[in-house]
C-alpha cells in the first residue's frame, strides 16, 4: 500500500528559526527517497501565500494524496495546512504536520548535527504516519437551540435576556428564592453611583417579559447527560427531594458568582463591635440620612484594605473590586456626613482606569490615605469608651507608628470562591488552583471552558465588577449564539472507533474514559462497546487498555503509531 | 513612640488658609527640584499636618522660614498641590498659635 501513495514533503526554514540550525537540505536528502514521497521541497516560509499556493499546485499537478509539513509547532499551523488541503481538494486528514522548531533548532542550538539528525527522523516518522492516513470526515451534530443559565446574578438576568434576545429559548436556574444575586442587596454601587436594586430589578423585569424565559427559583441543576450541542440537564425544583425537571438544551452559561470573604474571628479586630466586613458596610450605607451605628452618630472610620486578598498562602490574587467600592463608598459617606473623617489603611491602592478618578476625589475630600507594609498588617483593639484604636506604621511618614480612633473599621473583604462541590462535579467544569472556574484561554477564549458547550460568565471565573460581570455575560451570549445559531456543528474526527469483531465488552475501556463517551451495544448475539463520537475528545485515554486491541484512534491507529516508531529508529547516515 | 492621628491641625489650617494637601501623593518632586535642596519641605511637612503632629511642625520651624517661596515644586508637583501657599499658611499658623509661642 505504502508505494502506492503519493506525498509531498515540506520542509521549512521558518526564516533561519529551524536553517540556523537544522541543515535543511540534508534533511531533503534524507527522506526524498522515503517510500510514498513524490515532492520533497524546503521554503523559507511555509506559511507565506506564495508557499501555501505551490504546495496546492503540487497537490494538484503531481495529485498528492497526502502531505508533510516540517516546520513549527502543531498547536501553531496544524489548521493553517489542513485548510491548504482542503483548497487544493486533498482531505485535511491526510495531512500531518512535524515540529522540527520547538523540538529540534530552538532546542537544540548546541548540536547542530543532532538537531539535524532528530529532525530527519521526525520527518520520517511523520511521512510513515501519513502514508498509512485515511480520509476523515467531521462528526456533524445537530444543535438544539435552547440555553440553560445557572445563576440569576446580575451575570446570569443580563445573559438570559441576551440570549432571548437574538432568538434562543432560556432557562433560568436560581437556587435562592429570589433572583438578583449579590448586586440585588446593594445600594449606590462604582463608578456612577447606580443603585444595584433598581439594576436588578430592571434585568429581572426584562426577564420577566420574554415568553422565551422560563425562570427557576430554589432550583438547582443535578445531573447532566448528553453530548456537545444536545445536553439533556436535569434541574431540581423546590428544594430536596423537590421536583425533578428534564430540560433539553445545546449550550450551558454558568454564572454562579462568588462568595465574599468571612474574616477569622480576630482577624483584624473581626468580632468587636464596629468591625464590619464590606457588604456590612455596605448594608449600613444604605440607611437614610447621616450615618450612624447603633443608633450613634459616626463620626470617624478607618478602612482596612486587601482583607483576605493578597495573601501569600491563603487567597493570593487581588479581588479587583473592593478598593473601588471602598472609595466609592467613602464618597458616599463624605456626600451625607462631610464631617466623618476617614483614614484608608492600605498596602496599595488599586482603583484602576476610570476609578482612579473616585481616589483622587476622595482624598480631595479629605480622606487619608496611610500605606503599610506587606505582613505588617494593622493591631485592631477596642477603646474602653466603646471606640476602636487602629494601630499602623506609615511607610510614607517613614514608618512612624499612627494610632487612629474612629467609630468604625470597614474590613475590606474581597471575593473567594463560591462553595459549590455539587455543581462543579455535575458539569465537570476545571476548577483553577485559586478555586475559580477555568477558561481555556485567558484571552482567546475568556468564556469557554475545556467542557464543549459551557461557558462560564461573571465572577465564578474570577473577581470581577459588576460591569466586568456583565461584559462576560454578554460574551457567553455570543459563544452561544456561535453555537447554536447554525443549527450544527462540526466536531473533530479524531475520536476513538471499535472494532466489533475483537470486542468482547469487557468494560475496561467504559472506566478509563474520563468524558463518559463509551457505552455499551448488543451487536450480533453479543454485548461490544461503543463510541459516541460527539462526546469523545480523542484523547486515546482508551487504546492501551483494551486487551482485544479492539479500539483505535482515527489518526493515530495502533498501526500508525508503530510505522512511526519504526520511521524514528531508523538509521540516519552521518 | 505612637502618634495619635488628630485631625484638629488640618482642619484649623483648613479652615482658616485654606491649606489643601489632600493631593499629595508623597511622590518627592518637590524635593527633587528645590534649589535650596530643603530635602524636609514639602511633602513630609504636609504629611506631618495632615496626620495631626503638631510638635513635628514646630520643630521643623526652621526649615519652614528657610523656603524661598519661588514656586518651583508647585510648577513639577504632578499633583497640582498649591505648595507656596500652604507653606504660607504653615508660617502663619506658627506665627499665630500658641503651641509655637517659643519663637
Amino acid at each position: 500500500m505504502s508505494e502506492e501513495r503519493r506525498i509531498g514533503v515540506y520542509v521549512c526554514h521558518c526564516g533561519g528559526n529551524i536553517s540556523d540550525y537544522v541543515d535543511v537540505a540534508q534533511v531533503i536528502g534524507a527522506v526524498e527517497d522515503e517510500p510514498g514521497v513524490v515532492v520533497a521541497r524546503a521554503a523559507m516560509f511555509t506559511c507565506s501565500d506564495a508557499t501555501q499556493q505551490e504546495i496546492i499546485d503540487d497537490i494538484r499537478e503531481q495529485e498528492l494524496d497526502g502531505m508533510v509539513v516540517a516546520s513549527c509547532s502543531p498547536s501553531l499551523h496544524t489548521e493553517t495546512f489542513r485548510e491548504v488541503a482542503r483548497r487544493a481538494g486533498l482531505n485535511p486528514y491526510e495531512y500531518t504536520q512535524v515540529n522540527i522548531r520547538e523540538q529540534c533548532s530552538w532546542a537544540h542550538t548546541d548540536d547542530r548535527e543532532g538537531a539535524t539528525r532528530k529532525a530527519i527522523r521526525l520527518v520520517r516518522a511523520g511521512i510513515a504516519r501519513t502514508r498509512l492516513s485515511a480520509p476523515l470526515e467531521p462528526v456533524t451534530v445537530e444543535t438544539v437551540p435552547k440555553t440553560l443559565v445557572v445563576g440569576g446574578g446580575v451575570a446570569g438576568l443580563r445573559a438570559a435576556f441576551g440570549l432571548a434576545e437574538i432568538g434562543l429559548e432560556v432557562f433560568l436556574v436560581e437556587r435562592e428564592a429570589e433572583l438578583g444575586g449579590q448586586v440585588g442587596n446593594l445600594g449606590a454601587i462604582y463608578p456612577h453611583g447606580n443603585d444595584g436594586r433598581a439594576l436588578i430589578a430592571r434585568l429581572t423585569r426584562a426577564v420577566g417579559e420574554r415568553p422565551n424565559i422560563t425562570v427557576f427559583t430554589r432550583a438547582e441543576l443535578v445531573e447532566k447527560s448528553g453530548s456537545f450541542g444536545n445536553y439533556q440537564a436535569t434541574v431540581r425544583v423546590g428544594g430536596e427531594p423537590g421536583e425533578r425537571i428534564q430540560i433539553d438544551v445545546g449550550s450551558i452559561v454558568v454564572a454562579t458568582g462568588f462568595d465574599s470573604y468571612e474574616p477569622e474571628a480576630g482577624e483584624l479586630g473581626y468580632g468587636i463591635e464596629g468591625v464590619l466586613t464590606l457588604p456590612e458596610f455596605e448594608q449600613l450605607l444604605n440607611q437614610d440620612g447621616a450615618l450612624t451605628f447603633n443608633g450613634k452618630p459616626v463620626e470617624s472610620i478607618a478602612y482596612v484594605y486587601c482583607v483576605g486578598s493578597r495573601q501569600p498562602g491563603g487567597h493570593e490574587y487581588c479581588s479587583r473590586y473592593c478598593c473601588s467600592t471602598a472609595v466609592h463608598d467613602s464618597l458616599r459617606v463624605a456626600e451625607h456626613s462631610p464631617d466623618v473623617r476617614q483614614y484608608h489603611l492600605h498596602r496599595d491602592m488599586r482603583t484602576y482606569g476610570k476609578n482612579e478618578l473616585l481616589y483622587s476625589e476622595s482624598r480631595e475630600r479629605g480622606s487619608l490615605y496611610i500605606r503599610f507594609a506587606d505582613g505588617e498588617p494593622p493591631a485592631v483593639e477596642k477603646l474602653p469608651d466603646g471606640r476602636l484604636r487602629v494601630t499602623v506604621r506609615d511607610l510614607l511618614t517613614e514608618g512612624e507608628e499612627l494610632a487612629i480612633e474612629s467609630d468604625l473599621l470597614v474590613l475590606v473583604t474581597g471575593m473567594v470562591p463560591r462553595q459549590n462541590e455539587e455543581l462543579t462535579g455535575v458539569l465537570k467544569l476545571p476548577v483553577g488552583k485559586d478555586g475559580f472556574f477555568n477558561e481555556i484561554h485567558p484571552k482567546l477564549r475568556p468564556v469557554e471552558t475545556v467542557v464543549d458547550g459551557v461557558l462560564i460568565a461573571g465572577a465564578c471565573q474570577g473577581p470581577k465588577s459588576a460591569s466586568e460581570s456583565v461584559t462576560s455575560a454578554l460574551a457567553a451570549v455570543s459563544q452561544s449564539a456561535a453555537i447554536l445559531k447554525k443549527g450544527s456543528a462540526e466536531l473533530d474526527p479524531l475520536v476513538a472507533t471499535v472494532d466489533p469483531e475483537k470486542c468482547s465488552w469487557c468494560g475496561t475501556c467504559q472506566e478509563a474514559c474520563p468524558y463518559d463517551a463509551i457505552g455499551r451495544l448488543a451487536l450480533n448475539g453479543k454485548q461490544v462497546a461503543a463510541v459516541e463520537a460527539a462526546v469523545c475528545k480523542g484523547c486515546g485515554g482508551c487504546v492501551p487498555v483494551c486487551a482485544e486491541e479492539a479500539i483505535d484512534l482515527q489518526g493515530y491507529t495502533d498501526a500508525q503509531v508503530r510505522a512511526m516508531i519504526d520511521g524514528l529508529l531508523q538509521e540516519v547516515a552521518r | 513612640m505612637t502618634t495619635l492621628v488628630n485631625s484638629r491641625l488640618v482642619d484649623e489650617l483648613g479652615r482658616a488658609h485654606e491649606f489643601n494637601a489632600a493631593a499629595c501623593m508623597d511622590c518627592g518632586v518637590c524635593s527633587a527640584v528645590c534649589p535650596l535642596e530643603i530635602e524636609l519641605l514639602p511633602r513630609r511637612l504636609f504629611r506631618h499636618v495632615l496626620l495631626g503632629m503638631e510638635e513635628r511642625l514646630v520643630e521643623e520651624t526652621e526649615t519652614i522660614y528657610s523656603c524661598l517661596l519661588c514656586g518651583l515644586c508647585e510648577e513639577s508637583c504632578p499633583g497640582g498641590v498649591h505648595i507656596t501657599e500652604n507653606v504660607r499658611a504653615l508660617r502663619h499658623f506658627l506665627n499665630t498659635n500658641a503651641v509655637g509661642g517659643a519663637r
